[in-house]
């Protein structure tokens, strides 16, 4: 017997199985949904809300005198507002699309 | 048994291929019927790590079989040489080694494929890149540097063995925890090319990759410094860092990268830096190559560099080809990285990001010009002019000084802009105790082994000693000012002690609150390296009963001998050591001849304590006499730098953990009345 046999055995059961692992599909594919605006504005809003969280915890601390304080909220609340704004025209606009929970593509 | 590893390396090259190429046409061709193609490719990035681990497992059985049959194992181990460093032989030669860093790129590229539901088109993109990358390295292990290449003519009895430097409990983990730092930031490069090219909508790509860095800069940072130890135990120079150009390699995608994970923050909580951010974590990977590039091809004359070949080459192609890419969809996709907010003040948070960075900038720069110098010189005139530790400590020291004033700075700076008032009441404290500290460190009695008494209008290197304690003591104080301004906030709304509140506060916000952790960590480094300032040593031929004094230190020499085993033969000295007259313990330094690759070690006989260490170093033997020489270093302070790293450890391993609940609740703001469609951000 070839003393080379049993290797070539090996390899040929290790490619056999690996083509198997990789093209054998059985059912659905895990696919998510693709990321939408409305996903993203949700993403900078919960952002935003965090950075605010931060401002008041920072506050709370001593860190910053009132008006810094003020100054900043009112700006960050700005973002937030606009954020909600833009978030609540799309989910009127496309209130099917967010029911069913996949995203709105623009 | 080789011919196992080769197939292995050929079909995890066949895999990684297919992952690559079905992976960018499922991605490019946007129609449902390439979804499955995008799958196969998906599996065929998981078989390639199976493939790859196969094939280094079947080096590492090698190396515990004895099959000299097979090249690198002749080369890198021998039948005596100890289990664990035969374990090693996997990474202590070239060809291993890349087997080693496309195992670990297998293994980061399978748990990534493994958590594709977290975004899965955007893992899609990062997987087919890691692909690309892997395709590289199992090209060159295939044809350009195979490590299962076999012995020609009579079989030999015995490997020539491992290198004596590498023989040494630390060589066990310091090169894997280099090589995790090193491959891991091919991870957020891949996720950060992915999400542009893309035009990924959001920053939630650099959410995804925030533990993928902190891991992968937590592993180079160990990898770093357990190679300043081993330096510091095993070559017997008496210091930890020489400036050598593979310590510098791995130093530059620490900069970078240091520099990325400060200013990502800009991105996720402003929407800022996005362009700046791209290209640092692109640098941040293409240093790494280049780190490797630097270890392997024996480019430049390192102590540190294991091995010598041609592959250079090979990695100039791969950094040109994956720069020119990074490039290109950069200048594609330019318009997704405009930037949300501009910067409002200089004085605040955004700011001292942003000198940050450009501080790390600039030290990398320096650090890749010194380390290329040799090489560009030859280019230019002939002859190869190398750049030594004076240029280094000249450039690198000032930086590393503002860059400790500005990690203190930075925490206590508002977002958007800072007011005068906001200044005050941060900064006076922690300022004044800073500038208490410098008073005191000069008007204290000099005492040896101790910072105090020092004299910085007499030498520069005290100048920069006393600045480098002052700056941390200011760090230090703003550290604990953020933990015990927290902890109170905490104590009002739960009535714990402050101590438990601070706890609290450090599960509330990890990230933070680790981060602190982890610049208190680097501070404690610094104070370390001041110590270098301090440094005395002295060298002595000792016979029996001979004496030598060095600081309170008294040594003499009890006795000398010599020993043998299978693996290496070896000369000691025992010396007895008393300090201010008391006896306190005795040491014994050494030095080895391996049989099997004929070379000579030294073994260091250290005495660490926090104040100072007593380094003692068997120098070899006086021919005439045959009495051994010694020679005493006495290292002020260095402990305190393994002690830092230690910190920074704790503080990435909290900054890792998820966070608990916030403790304060912020009223949701009302919707504004007049909506404004105005796009906000990158999301089209």
């Amino acid at each position: 017997m070839n003393p080379t046999l049993p290797l070539w055995i090996i390899c040929a059961l290790i490619t056999l199985g690996t083509v198997f692992y990789v093209f054998y599909l059985p059912g659905e594919l895990h696919l998510g949904p693709r990321k939408s605006r409305l996903a993203f504005l949700r993403e900078r809003k919960d952002v935003v809300y965090e950075n605010l969280r931060d401002l008041n915890f920072e506050y709370s601390a001593g860190k910053f005198p009132d008006s810094d304080y003020r100054s900043m909220k009112a700006s960050l609340e700005e973002e937030a507002a606009s954020l909600l704004a833009e978030i609540s025209r799309l989910e009127n606009a496309f209130p099917d699309s967010i029911r069913a929970n996949k995203g709105v593509r623009f | 048994m080789s011919q196992i590893g080769s197939f292995a390396l050929l079909l995890a090259l066949a895999l990684s291929a297919y992952s690559f190429l079905a992976g960018s046409l499922a991605l490019f061709q946007k129609s449902s019927a390439t979804d499955r193609l995008g799958e196969t490719a998906r599996r065929a990035g998981i078989a390639t790590f199976a493939a790859v681990l196969l094939a280094a497992v079947v080096l590492v059985v090698a190396a515990f079989t004895n099959d000299f049959s097979i090249a690198y194992i002749y080369h890198h181990s021998n039948r005596d040489l100890p289990g664990p460093y035969k374990f090693a032989a996997l990474w202590s030669g070239q060809e291993g080694s890349l087997l080693f860093w496309s195992l670990l790129l297998a293994s980061y590229g399978l748990v990534l494929r493994l958590r594709h539901k977290t975004d899965t088109r955007l893992f899609a993109y990062a997987s087919a890149i890691i692909a690309g990358v892997q395709v590289f390295f199992l090209l060159l292990l295939n044809f350009a540097a195979p490590p299962f290449g076999v012995m020609q003519g009579s079989l030999p009895a015995d490997g020539t063995g491992l290198n004596p430097l590498l023989q040494y409990p630390e060589m066990v983990i310091h090169p894997p925890m280099l090589y995790l730092g090193y491959v891991g930031f091919t991870v957020p490069f891949a996720f950060a090319l992915g999400a542009l090219i893309m035009k990924y909508p959001g920053e939630k790509w650099i959410h995804i990759t925030r533990r993928w860095t902190m891991v992968t800069w937590g592993f180079l940072t160990c990898g770093i410094f357990l190679g300043a130890h081993w330096a510091y135990s095993v070559l017997g120079w008496g210091g930890y860092w020489a400036w050598d150009p593979v310590e510098n390699a791995s130093l530059l995608p620490w900069l970078t990268g240091t520099a990325f994970l400060h200013s990502v923050m800009m991105q996720e909580k402003r929407g800022m830096l996005k362009v700046w951010n791209v290209w640092l974590i692109f640098t941040t990977f293409l240093l790494s190559i280049l780190g490797t590039f630097l270890t392997r091809s024996g480019v430049v004359n390192s102590v540190h560099a294991f091995a010598q070949s041609s592959i250079g080459n090979w990695f100039l192609w791969f950094m040109a080809i994956v720069f020119a890419a990074c490039l290109y969809f950069y200048w594609k996709n330019r318009s997704h990285l405009a930037s949300e907010h501009k910067l409002e003040s200089l004085v605040s948070r955004e700011s001292s990001f942003l000198f940050n960075n450009l501080l790390f900038l600039v030290a990398c720069f320096a650090v890749l010009w010194g380390t290329l110098f040799p090489i560009l010189s030859e280019w230019v005139e002939g002859h190869k002019i190398t750049v030594g530790p004076p240029f280094f400590n000249r450039v690198m020291i000032p930086i590393a000084l503002l860059l400790i004033l500005l990690t203190a700075l930075g925490p206590l700076l508002a977002w958007r802009k800072t007011s005068l008032e906001s200044i005050r009441r941060n900064f006076l404290w922690p300022s004044v105790g800073a500038l208490a500290v410098a008073v005191l460190l000069m008007l204290m009695p000099s005492r040896w082994g101790t910072p105090f008494g020092m004299k910085p209008w007499q030498e520069i290197s005290s100048l920069y000693a006393l600045m480098a304690i002052a700056l941390s003591a200011l760090v230090a104080f703003t550290v604990i000012s953020e933990f015990v301004r927290g902890g109170r906030v905490i104590r009002r709304h739960t009535g714990r002690n402050l101590f438990s509140s601070m706890v609290q506060l450090g599960h509330r916000n990890t990230r933070r609150y680790g981060g602190y952790i982890v610049h208190f960590g680097v501070i404690v480094i610094v104070i370390g390296l001041s110590g270098t300032a301090f440094n005395q040593n002295k060298e002595k031929e000792m016979g029996f009963g001979d004496r030598m004094n060095i600081g309170p230190y008294s040594l003499v020499c009890r006795s000398y001998t010599q020993d043998d085993n299978p693996n290496y033969a070896s000369e000691w000295a025992i010396i007895d050591v008393s300090k201010n007259g008391k006896p306190l313990t005795t040491m014994y330094p050494e030095r080895r001849f391996y049989k099997a690759s004929e070379q000579t070690s030294t073994i260091v006989a250290n005495h660490s304590t926090l104040q100072e260490d007593l380094y003692l170093v068997y120098e070899g033997q006086n021919q005439d006499t045959g009495r051994p020489v010694i020679k005493v270093h006495l290292n002020p302070l260095v402990m305190w730098i393994w002690i830092g790293v230690w910190i920074i450890i704790v503080g990435t391993i909290l900054a890792l953990v998820p966070n608990a609940p916030a403790p304060v609740r912020v009223a949701s703001p009302a919707p504004a009345r007049e909506p404004e469609p105005e796009p906000i951000g990158a999301g089209n």
